[in-house]
């Protein structure tokens, strides 16, 4: 069972547990014991499973190790310590580790001083950076504490030598397990530590969490289920917000519909450079890497005294000497401002940072909290965050964050279930480990609470999968990657060289390839390859926020011209921007209809100033500035709602457009938008365009398109199978396809030696995906890629809901004409388009383009005239 | 069936030379999939059977037997470590060819350097190059030594592609392409590797001394069995205007 733990214990309970060692050490360095050591040590000391969620700071990292070294401690002084892994520390980043086994040594080194006697307790490092030689000192000696990552840590499980010492491990520690839960690699890590259970027993696992909710999902995530089906029992501790917090929106101007762009910029760049200045060291996040670059240039040009080598950026393409050395200089007080994307967001210890600013909108509650959190790192400090806004969008999106942080109100994460191409190669570790029967694999498989629903149907096609059944008979040996005898039930690896095989392609993060933008000899960002596949000549497409036109390529770099203000001829779906959380966007929704209802009585502006200023938590021109974008849309338009959703039928510039204002966020209006465009391409056999953002979206085609038609026709269908078939046909499968096909290890990135052997050029995803569809559209593989979309990316579950309210009339419909873009829709249209949901096939369309080549040159050919 | 030149006329990916009643294809590169498993796309199998399919109903078309069959180059994708089925494969399609014809003319391509011991087991000619009447016909990667007397060049090679593109939709097509080399007019077989579409002539750098300049050759796309497309010149494809 999971439950909270409510009361926590005394320093004197605490201290009682505690070696005397460990105890006056603990003494010397501390005045008392931070809320979450409280409530936890005690807990991990009993080897009780415990999920603490507590800011960073807050000596969390501590809270786990402190019972863990008591206990080590006190081993070591009775002679009792043994050459074994007693405790696995996982931690999603490897620079993290680096961090913890500074913070680890030297706490230890401390208690040896004391008693001035060392007490032999070895502590390594495992990750992807470790040479052969200190992986052969640890096989040597065994460290009692392994510190690791989730890769790692499969590694071992298939190396023979370090299974021998982990065979008694007595404590799994998984650092920012809501990092993890949430995407492939947690996912993976579960089925590793089920892995581990089965060779070492039953552990303690302590997760160590932000701020998250539900936080009961994440305990069950790390806990897992017995075999006997039931919930296995975990403790949470929820220490957050015990930090004091200070927060606020900041509006650069109070309205911002009506101002220029350099407008815009010359008054953000002077609040961002005055906070800087008013500030010890400010850490800016900006989402985007080319964000990054951008702030920082623009701070240095604008204020040349100010910012020269005081000022770094901090992103995931610069190297990773250069991230160190910022960090390193961060941590030094060296720096007066660090400007990242999303890069600084995880807990590696930075120092001294005063103030946060969010650049732009982090999109979750969460996120900013733990954003925020970098700031003041010590416990007793107090956190400071601000919201400097971008756009309109951003600015209401910016509030309600605000408010629901000062309300404590978390949005949800997500924990993907049932992933087929980590299963599979999971799997395959778990055969190359040893020779098991299938049902002992299916029930290891099934208490990770990501694949307590896995069906049997699902589990019995990736086996076929891996023993190579989709080929033919003879050349199974090439595809087959275990063997199953069905007499026996047992399952094993196949070939001598799956050890090597599976280790060198081990992971869930996809191995991508990027081509450099380069406008000149100045880059500016990558791209994926596919995505350069796709571009002509002349093609403008978007790359951090700014338009370019496409040049040429060379090798691994394209050149572009930069073509600012024009609309992208090319979707932007390959920029992966963080998605508005749902319960965000829903509480957007609520604040529109009381915004709304106000309106609507013609209430004062000074009443609605004051409502938002009580709502919200805003002031001053951040206030006016929100009051004045919904008057704007007022009163050219209507306010729409969760239940009253506005669709705007725009015709502007030649085009007929049909807005749909819904606010629920990008992952369920990518699905609305697919789902409505496929039934309007078969109405009226067309192709549709689509853009999306978070608050709504349109479908653009040659002639108008009536709302009523399309969401009629949605009632009656169900919206799964829609929605399998409106993405059948997009890039997003067939990418996403590529990287299940890579995680299923059906494309491996070493292979006998070869990186990469076989360029990607030669295999397009196109390839790929045909190929699959032959062996059957219900391929293990695929069908994980369909999910991924449906589920990770997108979020078919919410849209249901909000189609059922449409449905049973709780929610409705209203159709509006407009000839310019009301306020609301400004942001969409300016942005270009997203996707387009085909019509036709592809023979089809090349009909259709040979149709209009024979226009153009007039004629048909006629082969003596044509040369000669 | 669309006629590319006097005297020549394209059906499906072959080219046919009516006088002579002879067919030329080019560039199979059977074991394409085999090599790609070798490098790490572990991807089943349907290229030979695939070939095969479509080479038949080209046979079955054309309705008569063929004077001769001209593949010029590369009718396997790799050699070296290639296994039992693969062998198999090649000799498949070329006793399917000998259904067809009593005469096999294999030209060298610059990827089947063990082609002669096939050869001499099946008593199949193979040459450099083939010259007939006005035709020289070769693999097309390297100058021929001596001066080309013929008025037409026909040759392989390349794999010659063209993407068709509305500015959202981008599909390749395999094509035929048409143009000029010095004096001589030159013609490029698009590749029966049915597994990829093949080289996209007008933003991919082309690797035969022959197409230095294909911005004036006219494309024929061969989207699906025997439909042949005209596109016309190439640096006109997809402009806007």
């Amino acid at each position: 069972m999971v439950e909270y733990k409510i009361n926590p214990n005394t320093d004197e309970e605490i201290y009682n547990l505690l070696n005397p060692i460990v105890s006056n050490w603990f003494r010397k360095k501390f005045k008392n014991f931070s809320p979450p050591q409280t409530f936890a040590v005690k807990e991990i000391h009993n080897r009780n499973n415990i999920l603490v969620s507590a800011p960073t700071g807050s000596g969390k990292t501590l809270t786990a190790f402190l019972s863990v070294i008591n206990e080590l401690i006190t081993l070591s002084e009775k002679g009792e310590l043994e050459d074994k892994v007693y405790c696995i520390y996982i931690s999603p980043l490897k620079a993290l580790a680096n961090d913890v086994e500074k913070n680890l040594l030297e706490p230890l080194k401390e208690m040896a001083d004391i008693v001035e006697h060392k007490f032999g307790i070895r502590v390594a490092l495992r990750t992807g950076d470790t040479t052969p030689h200190e992986r052969n000192k640890m096989l040597k000696k065994a460290p009692h504490i392994m510190i690791t990552t989730p890769e790692s840590l499969a590694l071992m499980l298939v190396a023979p030598k370090f299974r021998a010492l982990l065979k008694d491990v007595k404590w799994t520690i998984i650092d920012e397990i809501h990092a993890l839960a949430t995407n492939k690699r947690g996912t993976h890590l579960a089925l590793s530590l089920e892995r581990l259970q089965n060779l070492a027993g039953a552990f303690t696992r302590i997760g160590l969490s932000a701020t998250v909710s539900p936080l009961e999902d994440v305990a069950k995530y790390l806990v897992g289920i017995n075999n006997n089906g039931k919930e296995r029992d975990c403790i949470i501790v929820n220490a957050s917000f015990d930090k004091n917090i200070d927060l606020k929106v900041l509006c650069p101007v109070d309205d911002l519909v009506d101002v220029t762009q350099a407008r815009l910029d010359k008054t953000t760049y002077r609040m961002l450079h005055e906070l800087i200045q008013e500030h010890k060291t400010t850490l800016i996040f900006t989402n985007t890497r080319a964000a990054t670059e951008r702030v920082v240039h623009n701070l240095k040009e604008r204020y040349p005294k100010d910012y020269t080598l005081n000022i770094e950026a901090h992103h995931s393409s610069l190297s990773k000497q250069s991230r160190l050395k910022t960090e390193e200089r961060l941590k030094n007080g060296e720096l007066k401002c660090v400007v990242c994307s999303t890069s600084l967001e995880l807990g590696i210890d930075i120092g001294y940072v005063d103030l946060v600013v969010l650049l732009g909108s982090p999109k979750s509650v969460s996120r900013a909290l733990q954003r925020i959190g970098r700031s003041g790192h010590k416990l007793h400090d107090r956190i400071k965050g601000r919201f400097l806004v971008l756009d309109r969008d951003d600015m209401l999106e910016d509030a309600l964050i605000l408010k629901n942080a000062i309300e404590k109100r978390i949005d949800n994460i997500y924990i993907p279930e049932n992933c087929l191409d980590v299963l599979s190669q999971q799997i395959y570790g778990m055969a190359i480990e040893q020779v098991d029967h299938i049902e002992n694999i299916f029930a290891t498989i099934k208490r990770c609470y990501s694949y307590r629903n896995l069906s049997r149907d699902d589990f019995s096609n990736v086996i076929k999968y891996l023993t190579g059944d989709y080929a033919e008979l003879e050349l199974r040996h090439v595809y087959a990657k275990i063997w199953y005898d069905e007499t026996t039930g047992n399952i094993g690896k196949r070939g001598k060289l799956a050890r090597v095989l599976y280790a060198t392609n081990i992971g869930t993060i996809p191995d991508e390839s990027f081509v450099t933008v380069k406008l000149g000899d100045q880059p500016i960002g990558k791209i994926d390859e596919d995505f350069l596949y796709r571009m002509r000549r002349g093609d403008v497409f978007v790359l951090g926020g700014n338009t370019y036109q496409y040049n040429f390529s060379r090798g691994m770099v394209a050149q572009v011209v930069a073509a600012p203000g024009r609309v992208p001829t090319i979707p932007s779906w390959f920029s992966d921007m963080l998605p508005l959380n749902y319960e965000l966007a829903m509480s957007i929704q609520k604040f529109r209809a009381l915004v709304g209802e106000r309106f609507s009585k013609y209430k004062s502006k000074e009443e609605i100033l004051a409502f938002i200023n009580e709502y919200l938590y805003v002031e001053g021109s951040t206030a006016e500035a929100i009051y004045n974008y919904f008057k704007e849309q007022f009163d050219y338009a209507e306010i729409p709602t969760a239940d009253r959703i506005i669709a705007e039928n725009l015709y502007f510039e030649g085009k007929h457009y049909l807005i749909f204002h819904t606010c629920f966020g990008r992952r369920v209006n990518d699905v609305l938008s697919r789902a409505l465009a496929y039934i309007y391409s078969k109405l009226h056999h067309t192709n549709i365009i689509v853009s999306i953002t978070d608050h709504n979206f349109y479908l653009q085609s040659s002639k108008r398109l009536g709302a009523a038609e399309g969401i009629e026709q949605l009632k009656k269908e169900n919206l799964q199978k829609l929605m399998e078939l409106a993405v059948d046909k997009t890039e997003i499968l067939k990418r996403r396809f590529r990287h299940c096909a890579g995680r299923s290890l059906m494309i491996l990135r070493n292979y006998k030696g070869q990186r990469k052997a076989v360029g990607r050029q030669q295999v397009s995803s196109q390839i790929l995906i045909n190929a699959v569809k032959r062996i059957s559209n219900d391929f293990p593989i695929l069908k994980e890629a369909r999910r991924e979309v449906l589920d990770d990316l997108m979020d078919v579950k919410n849209a249901d809901l909000i189609l059922d309210k449409i449905k049973n009339g709780k929610s409705y419909i209203k159709e509006i004409e407009t000839k310019i873009p009301s306020p609301f829709a400004l942001n969409l249209i300016a942005r270009g388009f997203s996707d387009i949901i085909k019509m036709e096939d592809r023979l089809e369309f090349i009909k259709r383009m040979h149709q209009m080549t024979l226009a153009k040159i007039g004629q048909k050919y006629k082969p003596v005239k044509a040369i000669s | 069936m669309v006629q590319i030149h006097p005297g020549l006329e394209i059906i499906d990916l072959g080219l046919y030379l009516v006088k002579e009643n002879i067919i030329i294809f080019s560039d199979f590169h059977l074991g394409y999939e085999e090599a790609m498993a070798r490098g790490g796309v572990l991807l089943p199998r349907y290229q030979f059977k695939d070939t095969e399919e479509r080479l038949k109903k080209i046979f079955e078309k054309i309705g008569i037997k063929l004077k001769a069959i001209i593949i010029t180059g590369d009718l396997k994708h790799e050699f070296g470590t290639i296994n039992r089925q693969e062998w198999r494969d090649v000799n498949s399609i070329l006793n399917l060819f000998g259904e067809y014809t009593d005469k096999i003319i294999l030209l060298k391509g610059n990827h089947d350097p063990l082609l002669p011991s096939i050869v001499k087991r099946k008593g199949i000619t193979l040459r450099n190059s083939y010259r007939l009447k006005d035709f020289l016909i070769m693999h097309g990667d390297i100058l021929p030594k001596n001066e080309v007397k013929e008025k037409v060049i026909i040759m392989g090679h390349e794999h010659p592609a063209i993407s068709v593109s509305d500015g959202i939709t981008t599909e390749r097509v395999k094509s035929f392409i048409k143009g000029k080399w010095k004096d001589k007019i030159i013609i490029v077989l698009p590749s029966f590797n049915l597994v990829t579409e093949g080289t996209d002539v007008k933003s991919d750098r082309l690797l035969s001394p022959f197409l230095k300049d294909v911005s004036n050759f006219e494309a024929f796309a061969v989207p699906e069995f025997d439909k042949v497309l005209y596109f016309g010149k190439i640096k006109n494809l997809n402009s806007k205007q």
